[in-house]
């Protein structure tokens, strides 16, 4: 009887461990690309790195500069993921390269940035990693699908960082001296110093 | 009938130890990927040791090396890290390594406060020489973003924690602390030296 129990206890222990949510939402429904679409960015570093570099640079340009790059950058995406395949591997990658050292150079030297030149950065970040997200499509994908949810977190993510950045730097001094300025051009630094490693890697290899 | 239960239980945690994740990106599981990049620069103690006396240095020497060093320490560095990847030859890189491991521990012992340009060169030189270490021991398999991330968030990490201790210089008991580990910062770089010049074999 006390065999049984613990075979009992056993059982159900590994059906729980197997367990999987049930899907009761669209997900399941045909809409599962605008997801994929939505996450596939975020799981990518490259994504991740790029992005936040363009949402910081505009953030620390004030919103003035910072909010044309709500259209511009989702736009961009859009541009990039409808352009397919047309980057090689080792293309893209030194263009992230070449994007990430720019920008955190930007980042690191506090450069003020004219609004046509942050446009111009932001729309060939999009477009680059938008056929970089375009690139790791199947046959099967709804495309119309994958880019609603690729442009939604694009607008997201960079309205996000912007705002973020640019609350985060306010200070009373506004002093380009100030910790908060510094953190932030240390950040680009860093950003330009993995853009160069990566550069000098794809070369190598 | 009793050795059923171990057999089930040993299915069990076997069923549940080889489960792993999905990996839907080249990121992972990749020789050379972020991790390999974060360990990379804090398993090498004469790196190790550099890195966090430049931190040390750069706070007792005050603004601007304070806040200029975090924004341009890692830029030099991965531009050694460039120099590496490529096999251009520095003269003596492991000599070097060591002597800069000497020069920031004396540095921070004697709390040495030389003008501004000079503390600069000083670090960037041997910024080149520490990237360049890392840069030519880099796997060839390795993923260059994944890594790139690791390697200037460790070195990053690494300078703000010399920075971190380097401000217990405002209280006189921490300046002395400060100092003491200069001198042992020093004494591991001569132990390197000896190394690097054979005096052990």
């Amino acid at each position: 009887m006390k065999l049984k129990s613990a075979r009992a206890l056993m059982s159900a222990a590994m059906v729980l461990a197997g367990a999987n949510a049930a899907e009761a939402h669209i997900v399941a429904a045909r809409l599962g690309d605008f997801y994929m679409g939505a996450v596939h960015p975020l799981t990518d570093l490259g994504d991740v790195v790029l992005w936040t570099a363009t949402g910081m640079l505009a953030g620390t340009l004030g919103g003035a500069k910072a909010r044309w790059l709500i259209p511009v950058f989702p736009l961009g995406l859009l541009v990039g993921l409808s352009l397919g395949n047309v980057f090689s591997a080792t293309s893209a990658q030194l263009a992230d390269a070449t994007m990430m050292l720019a920008i955190g150079m930007l980042l690191a030297a506090a450069a003020q940035v004219p609004t046509l030149l942050l446009c111009a950065i932001a729309f060939a970040v999009a477009v680059i990693r938008g056929a970089a997200n375009g690139a790791d499509l199947g046959p099967e994908t709804d495309r119309l699908l994958f880019a609603a949810g690729l442009a939604g977190v694009g607008y997201g993510a960079i309205t996000l960082t912007m705002a973020l950045t640019a609350v985060f730097r306010r200070t009373h001094s506004d002093s380009a001296t100030s910790w908060r300025a510094i953190a932030v051009r240390a950040l680009g630094g860093w950003i330009a110093a993995i853009g160069l490693m990566m550069a000098s890697l794809t070369l190598a290899s | 009938m009793s050795l059923r239960i171990p057999q089930a239980l040993t299915t069990a945690i076997v069923s549940i130890a080889l489960t792993q994740p999905a990996l839907a990106h080249e990121q992972a599981g990749v020789a050379g990927g972020l991790v390999s990049g974060l360990l990379h620069p804090i398993t090498g103690i004469d790196h190790l040791i550099a890195m966090v006396a430049v931190g040390i240095w750069g706070a007792q020497l005050g603004a601007p090396a304070i806040w200029i060093l975090p924004i341009t320490f890692p830029l030099v560095m991965a531009v050694g890290g460039v120099l590496g990847v490529l096999h251009v030859p520095l003269p003596m890189p492991e000599v070097m390594i060591a002597v800069s491991a000497v020069i920031l521990g004396v540095a921070v012992a004697a709390r040495l406060r030389l003008p501004f340009a000079a503390a600069a060169v000083v670090v960037a030189i041997f910024a080149i020489f520490h990237g360049h270490a890392h840069g030519a021991e880099l796997p060839r398999a390795a993923n260059a973003l994944a890594y790139g991330v690791g390697f200037v968030t460790a070195t990053g990490l690494l300078h703000l924690c010399g920075i971190a201790i380097g401000t217990l210089t405002r209280w006189p008991a921490g300046e002395r602390i400060i100092q003491g580990l200069g001198a042992g910062i020093a004494g591991i770089g001569c132990y390197f030296l000896a190394q690097g010049i054979g005096a052990f074999a």
